[in-house]
């Protein structure tokens, strides 16, 4: 079920009135029944993977009590291992199988000899790669001891399967998420309308923002050949809006309904494209997973701490599995690495984390210094996300050899200007709401009229630019 | 909880208040015309009415007869245009309609059009009985091949279109399907916008190609079927003076059996030029009017005298 669905629609107001119904002090109701909205929700798309998410959930609920039971180091060490290996067992399996297989195939060849294994027609289940990082943090936490195992089984699988956030993250720490479902929720009437404010500022990203780049991305990217360098650098631009709407947009839409229900996840966007240097991008950028590889890879690797080649080490393991986490291909690898490249510079000479406050904080304008390191900054990532949309490795080069070459200094070959407008009437917003949870948090300093016709331009704008509905592009990683 | 739903519940009012005054201010959705059903069995418009096109760029007019369009000055010389929504030719402005095009072509004769969405091989047939009346010197019915595989019953039953059953060789006289949920729906535009936008029973790729095997499997049924039409029509209705307007790339088997029967025929033919249709929408735009009464023209003038 799809957010932006009129399915969706629907469910919302019910689940959201039966919930409410049953009474904040009930919890054991409210949790029963999130876990079954959760499924239904999930098994919209394809009702057999719900097995998959019930098997993980009980697997993870019993190692949790197990390890709670046990205090033997070795014991406690297997149970982990055990977690980890089926938790990522399924997800190498429908993720990665058929990505390892060609691989080997084309390795084989290199060297002359051939192989034949079988790929698969294998499916990959919706937000796997999201529920799996989610019941490992609890796995995790418990095994370090920094999370009591839960008994309740009902919780923990409302938990896991919690459907607001289920399919594209945030990715929550049990640690954060986990207490809410034991702790009795009452209605909270400034919660509710903050929660509706922020689906409404999502669905916009989504909808408007999101789906009209798409289209001029796709036509870009999938004919690049015929375009000059500077279409095609405003392609990437496109691209880098697309993704940047599509996948904050759900965040913010999963944060506001999640806050309707009583609950609150952790922020995941952060004004990314504010940022002054790469390293500020990482912290605005997905920032739940950003930090559960950094808490569950970059740390227990030695993180900075070590010399210099063992930052550079822990660097490109942690942008690559990134990249690798996003999907089994060649392209996200490379852009995983790219952007260590861009980060190592400012971790090696310790200007990582210069940056670390808001850019221009009260003001409206940022210097002309802050200027021109958001727009390096941005120019970066938007070389990046050419290897990140690219249907391979070849593309990519291709894509920007033809960018970057004299016909980037001719004029565009397609300028919609509408949704430029509308680019540009979005950036203006994120802008001055900076300062916010996200763009428009901090609405209330209007009227509640000028705040009521505003959230109504807002929906106007959504029906009058609808593009072509798209899944949000996150559902596949 | 309370203001919570209070609150919800004004937002939408308001809300449906303010995309009501948007979407008419707009014109986010074409004005749909009140339709009825006269005694004759043949659904036309109320008469006198006024709407305008998406975007409201241009508007329609119901006549007073009950049809788009201007009615003509006088009726002598009289050339009757029926059709269905090609002819009716809601999206395109009024100096776009045949009618306008032919005249410009032979100044000397009138031209009235008939036509009106949905409008079958067989009603086009019945409207020409009906307007026998005003005793037209010529009648051109422009068909495409759904006009003629919707005329008869024995293929698809349709309530709303008029048909024929070949075996009892009965006409089924179209009704209006639920005239009162329509008559909210196009007063109620920002029902209506939804309605286009967010359509209820969009088909799944299965039941397309499901339907596209079905097409196939009854592809020699419909053929036969459509030639019973002819066969039906010629022994019921007088042919004499009527010329049949075949849209381009209309099937030539359908083409061949009506000439061989009698009719006089017009294949209107797209492919020496751009395209004649709008990129969203399969009618034509003004230019594809006006190239396919260029068309209509030259054979035209071979059957009356102008």
């Amino acid at each position: 079920m799809l957010f932006n669905s009129i399915e969706f629609f629907v469910f919302l107001p019910i689940v959201f009135g039966l919930y409410w119904l049953v009474g904040g002090k009930r919890i054991k109701e409210q949790n029963l029944l999130i876990a079954i909205a959760s499924y239904v929700f999930y098994g919209w798309w394809d009702w057999r993977f719900l097995s998959l998410i019930l098997f993980s959930t009980i697997v993870d609920y019993s190692i949790g009590i197990a390890l709670g039971k046990n205090e033997k180091p070795n014991k406690r060490k297997v149970l982990l291992w055990i977690s980890i290996c089926v938790n990522l067992g399924f997800l190498g399996f429908f993720k990665y199988y058929n990505f390892f297989v060609d691989s080997l195939i084309d390795s084989f060849s290199f060297f002359g000899s051939e192989l034949s294994i079988n790929t698969l027609n294998i499916i990959l289940p919706v937000g796997i790669s999201f529920y799996t990082f989610q019941t490992l943090s609890y796995t995790i936490d418990v095994y370090n001891k920094r999370l009591e195992p839960t008994k309740n089984f009902v919780g923990f699988m409302a938990f896991v399967s919690f459907f607001p956030q289920l399919v594209a993250g945030p990715i929550e720490r049990a640690t954060n998420l986990l207490p809410q479902f034991s702790k009795e929720r009452s209605f909270n009437y400034v919660n509710a309308v903050d929660g509706l404010r922020q689906v409404l500022w999502g669905l916009f990203k989504k909808i408007v923002i999101a789906d009209n780049c798409a289209k001029y991305a796709n036509i870009i990217f999938n004919n690049h050949t015929e375009y000059n360098g500077s279409t095609l650098l405003l392609g990437a631009f496109f691209f880098a809006f697309q993704i940047y709407g599509d996948f904050s947009g759900y965040s913010d839409i999963a944060i506001g309904i999640s806050r309707l229900f009583g609950f609150n996840l952790k922020r995941n966007f952060a004004f990314p494209y504010f940022s002054r240097d790469i390293a500020e991008f990482w912290r605005r950028w997905h920032i739940s997973l950003s930090s559960w590889f950094r808490d569950y890879l970059y740390i227990p690797l030695g993180g900075s701490r070590g010399g210099t080649k063992m930052k550079i080490r822990n660097t490109f393991i942690i942008f690559i599995v990134s990249g690798f986490w996003h999907g089994a291909n060649w392209t996200f690898i490379i852009w995983g690495a790219l952007n260590a490249i861009y980060f190592l510079p400012l971790l090696l000479t310790n200007k990582n984390r210069l940056n670390t406050d808001l850019v221009a904080e009260g003001k409206y304008f940022a210097s002309l210094k802050e200027f021109g390191q958001m727009a390096f900054t941005f120019f970066i990532t938007l070389i990046a996300w050419v290897f990140f949309r690219a249907d391979n490795v070849s593309h990519a080069f291709s894509y920007l050899s033809r960018t970057f070459n004299t016909s980037l200094f001719s004029g565009f070959e397609i300028f919609p200007n509408t949704i430029l407008s509308l680019i540009l009437f979005f950036i203006m917003v994120e802008w001055l709401g900076r300062s916010g949870e996200y763009a428009i948090e901090k609405i209330d300093f209007l009227n509640k009229s000028l705040r009521w016709a505003f959230y109504m331009l807002l929906i106007i704008l959504m029906f009058s630019f609808t593009g072509e509905e798209q899944q949000f592009i996150y559902f596949q990683f | 909880m309370k203001t919570f739903l209070k609150n919800i519940v004004l937002f939408f009012v308001l809300a449906i208040l303010i995309g009501e005054v948007v979407v008419r201010l707009t014109h986010a959705v074409v004005d749909i015309p009140q339709r009825t059903i006269d005694e004759n069995g043949i659904q036309k418009y109320f008469p006198n009415q006024e709407g305008f096109w998406k975007g409201g760029n241009h508007k329609w007019v119901i006549n007073e007869m009950g049809w788009a369009g201007e009615l003509p000055k006088s009726y002598d010389k009289l050339v009757m245009v029926i059709g269905d929504s090609f002819i009716e030719n809601f999206m395109n402005p009024e100096e776009c309609h045949q009618s306008i095009f032919l005249k410009s072509h032979m100044p000397n004769n009138n031209f009235l059009e008939a036509a009106r969405a949905g409008v079958s091989f067989l009603e086009a047939m019945e409207i020409d009985r009906q307007i026998d009346s005003l005793k037209p010197d010529h009648t051109l019915i422009y068909l495409n091949d759904k006009d003629f595989y919707e005329s008869v019953y024995d293929i698809e039953p349709l309530g709303d279109i008029m048909q024929v059953n070949l075996n009892t060789k009965k006409i089924n006289y179209g009704i209006l399907k639920a005239p009162r949920i329509k008559k909210v729906l196009y007063n109620w535009k920002l029902l209506y916008y939804f309605y286009n936008r967010f359509p209820l029973n969009q088909n799944t790729n299965k039941q397309i190609k499901d339907k596209k095997k079905d097409i196939e499997k009854y592809e020699l049924k419909i053929k036969e079927k459509a030639f019973q039409l002819v066969d039906y029509v010629i022994e019921n209705y007088e042919i004499k003076n009527k010329t049949l307007v075949f849209h381009p790339h209309s099937n030539k088997e359908i083409i061949e059996k009506c000439k061989s029967s009698g009719f006089n025929v017009i294949a209107l033919d797209s492919s020496k030029d751009s395209t004649w249709t709008f990129e969203h929408d399969s009618h034509w735009t003004c230019y594809g009017h006006k190239k396919a009464a260029e068309q209509v023209f030259k054979e035209l003038k071979k059957y009356i005298s102008n």
